[in-house]
C-alpha cells in the first residue's frame, strides 16, 4: 500500500521528523485506521527514496509513543486509538500549527492586531465559499 | 547503536602499475547496501578486487565477517560472497543460463535453484539460449539472478547497470529491494548513475584518488547538505558577511546581482543565523551530483590544507 507521505527536499528538518509528523497526523486524522499495515521498512523506504535507517527510526518512535505496534514475522500496524486521545492530539497538532505561524509571521514584523484581523478574514473566507 | 561490519579494512594499500590507492580504512555496514561512488581511476573496481582477494593488499589487514584471512579466500568465506562485475565471463560464453548455472551451483552449498529459474522466468532471460547470444540485458539479469542464487550475505557490484536499458534497470533495482527484504543481507554497489544513490543507498561511500572520504548514511548527508540562497539586498552588508563564519560552509558565491548561493553541510546553523539576524533565505535540497561534486571538493581542500576544516 501507498502511504501519502511527502518528503519536502527544500527543508533542512530532519527527514526521520519529516516522515514521522505526517504518519502521525494521518493516524490522528483517521486516514490511516486501526489495524492497518503498513509497508515493510525497506518498501517504504524505497517508496521515499530515502534510507532504511530513517524508516526503521520512525517506526520505532511511533511504537515508542504508542502509535504503532509491530508483530514479529507479521508486520507493523496502526494500534487502537481511544477517541478522546484522538481529540487531544489533534487539538496539539493544530496549537504547533498555529504557534508555528504565529512566530514566523511576527519575525516578519506582524503584531497582535494585524494578525488577528488577518486570521479572521481568512477563516471567513475558508468557510463562506 | 554500534552497527557490525562485514569487510573491515585496516590501513589498506595496495599499488598497481601507476595506480595507488590507501590507505584505507573502512568498515563495510551489515545489513544495508552500501553505494560507492568517485570518479573513474578512483580505486573502485581495485578496492572490490581487494575484498575478493582476487588481488591481495601490499600492506594493512582485512577481515570478512569478522575473520582474518590473508592470501586466497577460505571457500567457507567465499560461499558467503557473491560479485557481479561489469563484464561477464568469456568461459561462460558458449554456455546456456541452466549450464553455467549447473557449473556455478556447485561451489555453494546454498545454491538456490529454485529462486534461480524463476528469476529468470521474471526477467525474461532464455533459459536455453547460449549466454553470448543473449541481449546484453539479458545476460546482466542473468548475472544478477545467479549471484542472488548462492544465498549470499554480501552481494558486491561492480558498476552493475552499465549499459542496461531502462527496463531491465528497474527490474534490477526492484529485485534488489525485494532481496534485501527477505534476506539477511549487504550489498555493496559501485555506480555512477545518482539514480541508485537515491533509489538504493542505505549508506553513500565517496572514493576519490584512492582514498575513501567518507561514509555516510544517506538522509544524514541529503538533510544536512543544502544549498542556501541569500537574497539580493535584503540586509546590511556586514551582517550578510558574519554569515560566512557559521559552521559548515563549503561554498560561498556572490552573484554579480549580490544575492549570494552557499553550500554548507550543516543547513540548520546557518537557517538559525540568519533568522537571529532578521535575513530572509531560501534553502534548497542539493541534486545529488552537485552534492557529491562539494563533498569531493571539500576533500580535496581538506587533503591540502586539513588546517581548512572548521570543526
Amino acid at each position: 500500500m501507498k502511504i501519502p507521505v511527502q518528503i519536502n527536499e527544500d527543508s533542512a528538518e530532519p527527514l526521520y521528523r519529516q516522515v514521522e509528523n505526517q504518519l502521525r497526523s494521518l493516524i490522528i486524522g483517521g486516514k490511516l485506521q486501526e489495524g492497518t499495515l503498513l509497508p515493510s521498512i525497506r518498501e517504504f523506504a524505497a517508496d521515499l527514496k530515502c534510507s532504511v535507517i530513517t524508516i526503521r527510526r520512525v517506526y520505532q518512535d511511533l511504537e515508542n509513543e504508542g502509535w504503532l505496534r509491530t508483530r514479529q514475522g507479521t508486520g507493523t500496524f496502526v494500534t487502537k486509538v481511544e477517541q478522546g486521545q484522538l481529540t487531544q492530539m489533534s487539538e496539539e497538532n493544530v496549537r504547533k500549527i498555529l504557534n508555528e505561524a504565529i512566530q514566523k509571521s511576527t519575525a516578519l514584523g506582524w503584531d497582535e492586531q494585524q494578525l488577528q484581523q488577518l486570521f479572521a478574514e481568512l477563516i471567513h473566507q475558508h468557510f463562506t465559499t | 547503536m554500534q552497527e557490525q561490519s562485514v569487510i573491515s579494512l585496516h590501513e589498506v594499500y595496495k599499488t598497481r602499475g601507476q595506480h595507488t590507492i590507501g590507505p584505507i580504512n573502512l568498515e563495510l555496514p551489515q545489513g544495508y547496501i552500501t553505494v560507492l561512488v568517485g570518479e573513474n581511476g578512483a580505486g573502485k573496481s581495485t578496492l572490490l578486487n581487494l575484498m575478493m582477494q582476487t588481488i591481495y593488499p601490499d600492506q594493512g589487514w582485512m577481515t570478512w565477517f569478522g575473520q582474518p584471512a590473508k592470501g586466497e579466500l577460505p571457500l567457507s568465506i567465499r560461499q558467503r560472497i557473491a560479485y557481479v562485475s561489469e563484464h561477464s565471463s568469456i568461459e561462460e560464453n558458449r554456455m546456456t543460463a541452466l549450464d553455467a548455472a549447473h557449473f556455478r551451483s556447485q561451489w555453494y552449498p546454498k545454491w538456490n535453484q529454485k529462486r534461480f529459474e524463476q528469476m529468470l522466468t521474471e526477467f525474461q532471460v532464455p533459459s536455453t539460449t547460449k549466454l553470448n547470444k543473449v541481449s546484453k540485458g539479458q545476460r546482466q539479469k542473468f548475472e544478477l539472478a545467479a549471484a542472488i542464487a548462492t544465498s549470499p550475505d554480501l552481494l558486491l557490484m561492480d558498476e552493475p547497470s552499465s549499459g542496461l536499458d531502462p527496463f531491465a534497470w528497474k527490474d534490477m533495482i526492484r529485485t534488489l529491494h525485494q532481496l534485501m527484504d527477505t534476506d539477511d543481507l549487504s550489498i555493496l554497489i559501485t555506480t555512477h548513475r545518482m539514480e541508485e544513490v537515491e533509489r538504493l543507498a542505505d549508506y553513500v561511500m565517496l572514493m576519490n584518488d584512492g582514498m575513501i572520504y567518507g561514509i555516510q548514511e544517506k538522509d544524514t548527508l541529503y538533510q544536512t547538505w543544502k544549498e542556501i540562497w541569500i537574497n539580493a539586498g535584503v540586509g546590511d552588508a556586514d551582517v550578510i558577511h558574519s554569515l560566512h563564519e557559521c559552521d559548515g560552509i563549503v561554498a560561498w558565491e556572490a552573484q554579480s546581482d549580490l544575492s549570494v548561493r552557499v553550500i554548507t553541510t550543516n543547513a540548520i546553523e546557518l537557517e538559525e543565523a540568519a533568522a537571529e539576524n532578521n535575513i530572509p533565505i531560501q534553502t534548497r535540497g542539493l541534486e545529488w551530483e552537485d552534492l557529491l561534486y562539494y563533498w569531493r571538493q571539500s576533500a580535496w581542500q581538506y587533503k591540502r590544507d586539513p588546517s581548512s576544516m572548521k570543526k
